[in-house]
């Protein structure tokens, strides 16, 4: 099994009267919360989570880590290269589809997300969710 | 029926597609041969070849998925969707607010139809199917061609890797008696075990990949070159020849550290750790471990 980090509970945080207002910087964790919660729906197979010096993976069959953080990579790769020569700016989100799954990829914040799933799991819903 | 032919019966598809929808601000086939089609007459500028060659990259990295069928990536000023066709890849820019669904009913129609036909016209002459990157055999010089790759199958990479990693070894000779597999410490040892001081350190977290082999050395891990330089800029040191990889469950190991051999996993976010190695640690293939570079602060 790849190394699971348990997921903080997260507490919402109180505001009182007499304190300067509480800024939430709680990225991160706050996305991981819903990147675990996305990981128990049904026919989604994991996540990998990217950050310039951190990293997150948490797939069903640790066999196939190596092989999706490649494709992950390659996908970004390849669509930074389709943008450029299309002249279409910055990545909002990328899916892929193979015959077996399909890949959803994003940028949130400082973080590159790629959620594995079945080809019949609606990636929309799941985007509008970590975005 | 030659290649030529058929490309150009591509190209006039692509030209009937972009007046079917005006949309279409670019468009190009990929043809299973590595040839690039394109409805523009002007020549292919080298970032759309580029764009092409990782395209092909792509390819091969998505079996792990069943292959690349569609590519949808939804950009600042627009998309890009690229389709499987066959076994050729259509891609077209658009603008942000366009309609799928229509355009993969026209393209899902036409190109099928078009190749389906001219399939059938060449079925007797046809040489068999080639792979996507492009094969030495005949190229007609009106073709706008990919850039070249390596043609060599997957099969004669491994071989290479695998010579290059044992030529490395040989330069520094070293019997697999006199090998040493970094000592690994638990939590609870390191702490008062540390002799030497360390210097406030970035730290990454890296995948791991298992590598192994008669002639490799079990105290020696591989990591990605930029991630090194990254290191020793941010450290001012010349270079960083060892680095502390830490597991989650706590144990710790220095070991000398390499670039990563793999061209495949260079770049990628990986350590590759000699098999001795992650046994000692208890790290199987696609754990995360957190590396730190071990600069001592004489240096």
């Amino acid at each position: 099994m790849p190394t699971k980090k348990k997921t903080p509970q997260i507490e919402t945080p109180v505001q009182v009267d007499w304190a300067p207002e509480i800024e939430v910087k709680e990225q991160r964790v706050d996305l991981r919360a819903k990147l675990e919660m996305i990981k128990a729906r049904e026919g989604v197979i994991g996540y990998i989570l990217r950050a310039q010096t951190s990293a997150s993976v948490d797939i069903n069959d640790p066999s196939k880590i190596i092989d999706y953080a490649v494709l992950s990579a390659s996908v970004l790769e390849s669509v930074e290269s389709l943008l450029d020569a299309f002249t279409l700016g910055k990545i909002c989100n990328i899916v892929v589809a193979g015959s077996k799954l399909k890949v959803l990829l994003l940028t949130v914040g400082e973080h590159t997300v790629s959620v594995f799933m079945e080809k019949n799991v609606n990636h929309e819903s799941i985007c509008k969710e970590l975005t | 029926m030659n290649e030529e032919v058929y490309a150009v019966a591509l190209k006039s598809a692509l030209t009937e597609i972009k007046n079917i929808c005006p949309d279409i601000s670019k468009s190009f086939i990929l043809m299973n041969n590595g040839t690039l089609i394109t409805a523009e007459e002007q020549s292919i500028d080298p970032i759309l070849k580029r764009a092409v060659s990782s395209l092909q990259d792509l390819t091969e990295a998505a079996a792990s998925i069943g292959g690349l069928d569609d590519l949808l990536i939804d950009g600042e000023n627009g998309k890009v969707y690229v389709s499987r066709v066959n076994d050729m890849y259509f891609a077209t820019a658009l603008p942000k607010k366009t309609d799928l669904t229509h355009l993969r009913t026209i393209t899902g129609v036409i190109l099928p139809t078009i190749i389906k036909v001219l399939d059938s016209i060449s079925f007797e002459a046809a040489p068999p199917p080639t792979p996507l990157k492009p094969s030495p055999r005949f190229q007609p010089a009106s073709l706008k061609s990919m850039p070249s790759m390596p043609p060599e199958p997957i099969a004669e990479e491994e071989n290479v890797e695998e010579t290059e990693e044992a030529v490395e070894e040989i330069e520094e000779p070293l019997t697999p008696d006199t090998q040493e597999i970094p000592e690994v410490k638990t939590e609870e040892e390191v702490e008062p075990e540390a002799p030497k001081q360390i210097i406030n350190l970035p730290s990454q977290q890296l995948i791991v990949d298992r590598f192994g082999g008669f002639m490799v050395k079990s105290d020696i891990v591989q990591a990605d070159s930029d991630v090194l330089q990254r290191w020793s800029s941010m450290l001012d040191v010349k270079e960083i020849s060892e680095v502390d990889v830490e597991t989650f469950s706590g144990k710790t190991a220095r070991c000398k550290v390499k670039e990563i051999s793999d061209q495949k996993l260079e770049g990628r976010g990986f350590i590759r750790i000699p098999e001795k190695l992650c046994d000692k640690l208890e790290l199987k293939r696609g754990e995360l471990v957190r590396v730190k570079p071990a600069i001592l602060e004489s240096e």
